[in-house]
């Protein structure tokens, strides 16, 4: 449904509308004949295409609030998410802190008074050994929840994007030449300043670039891309030639815990934190997904500055 | 260095206080540890000490309300904060109380032990360094 303010914008139009008719209508019909025909038609045919207009106008708005409206939804969610896990993260350490003491202390008697048996002792020492593995993964996971439901204000600076984002490319490119996997850049020169948080930002390009190279595998190509977006944006496209996501998670990658990746290979909040973060900073990210193809995340970062202007 | 430290644990959780006790202590450490921010102000004043660990959500007195407390009785003691509950204002409030560190548990005993060694040297330099300035100021007049 359109909004009132829209509705009142068609009516006037077409009150306008109405009177470029009659104003046209009035002088042709004192003349007649074809003359006048063809007025009619002119007028029919302008009041037409002013009609259309009009409504893919309204259609183009309606198609904006709806994306609006998703984004705070997704926002909304991922909030009360961060707050109820931020809070199971919390009553979760303290008991972990525990098992991995419990661990160290074990380890320490060990040392001290020998098994007889060798199998035995090996066992033990196995044991303990996957206790604390799996207690290093959960604390891994209470701490990125912790960092993804973080309120930490933005510490707002000028940054040079491009460098940032080279810089972020230069750290990942050792590790993907390793797998044939190719970092191809575009960078648009002309870019001006952004005023964002650098380590945050970071924070976000670096976790894109992981799991592009991680979608990849190997033999492929990571491309990544700073743009001139709408009004003013700032985009930093990166793309890969990896698997791609099926159309049914694409609008479940940003929520907490979704992953792809096997058990243990990934905490699922990732993307979540990135979600976060550049909604902190005041933009958005957008994707694109095409299975077997491969995927193009998009950050679209707030009005920039003129260089030299920080 | 950390061998003649004194640590006092301030931690509710029993279980928790009482083997990192244990650990600390085979580290050459001389530590207690206690239940409560409360306690711990008691035992503050029959002891001394050079590191304390603090937990921060405790029943009845805070960690930070302990935090303050502690420093009013023992300015120079070095406090760590080690607790499950992260929070970047909590973070800020206890380095504004003169808080030494801030660890999130679960934190690795090395991890830890690399802590305490570097507050227990930073209290030993700073003793160190008043003490040279207090005999400079009554030294023999010429």
């Amino acid at each position: 449904m359109p909004e009132q303010s829209e509705v009142f914008t068609l009516i006037s139009q077409r009150y306008v509308i109405s009177l470029l008719i009659v104003a046209a209508a009035v002088p042709a019909w004192f003349t007649g004949g074809p003359l006048f025909v063809a007025g009619l038609l002119l007028i029919a045919w302008a009041a037409f295409l002013s009609t259309r207009h009009l409504v893919r106008q309204i259609l183009r708005t309606n198609e904006q609030k709806c994306s609006l409206d998703q984004q705070l939804i997704q926002s909304q969610k991922l909030a009360a998410i961060g707050e109820l896990s931020s809070g199971i993260a919390h009553e979760i350490n303290n008991p972990l802190a525990i098992i991995g003491q419990e661990v160290e202390w074990v380890r320490h008697i060990l040392k001290e008074e020998k098994v007889e048996d060798p199998q035995q002792m090996s066992e033990l020492k196995e044991s303990l050994f996957e206790i604390a593995r799996q207690v290093d993964r959960c604390r891994e996971i209470t701490h990125k929840l912790l960092d993804f439901a973080r309120k930490q204000e933005p510490l707002i600076q000028s940054v040079d994007v491009n460098r940032l984002v080279e810089d972020m490319a230069r750290l990942v490119e050792r590790e993907a030449i390793s797998k044939n996997i190719k970092i191809v850049r575009s960078y648009n020169k002309d870019l001006p300043f952004v005023l964002t948080d650098s380590p945050l930002l970071r924070q976000v390009v670096l976790n894109l670039l992981n799991n592009a190279t991680y979608a990849v595998g190997k033999d492929g190509e990571v491309t990544i891309e700073t743009q001139m977006g709408e009004n003013g944006c700032v985009n930093v496209l990166v793309a890969d030639t990896g698997c791609g996501i099926p159309k049914e998670d694409l609008n479940k990658i940003f929520d907490p815990f979704f992953t792809t990746k096997p058990p243990g290979k990934g905490t699922g909040l990732g993307l979540s934190i990135c979600h976060g973060i550049i909604s902190r900073l005041g933009g958005r990210i957008s994707v694109v997904s095409e299975v077997g193809k491969g995927s193009a995340f998009t950050i679209h970062l707030p009005g920039g500055e003129r260089k030299g202007e920080a | 260095m950390s061998s003649k430290a004194r640590v006092l644990i301030v931690d509710d959780e029993e279980r928790f206080r009482i083997t990192l006790n244990k650990l600390l202590a085979v580290k050459g450490l001389d530590v207690h540890n206690v239940g409560s921010g409360k306690a711990a102000l008691e035992e503050l004043g029959q002891r001394s000490y050079d590191i304390i660990l603090l937990d921060v959500k405790m029943p009845e007195m805070n960690g930070i309300e302990a935090l303050a407390e502690i420093k009013k009785i023992d300015p120079q003691v070095e406090v760590i904060i080690l607790t499950g509950h992260a929070s970047v204002d909590v973070a800020v409030e206890i380095m504004r109380l003169g808080g030494y560190e801030y660890l999130l548990k679960p934190c690795p005993i090395e991890e830890l032990l690399e802590k305490v060694d570097a507050a227990f040297e930073r209290k030993m330099d700073r003793e160190k360094r008043m003490s040279k300035a207090a005999a400079t100021r009554t030294g023999p007049a010429s």
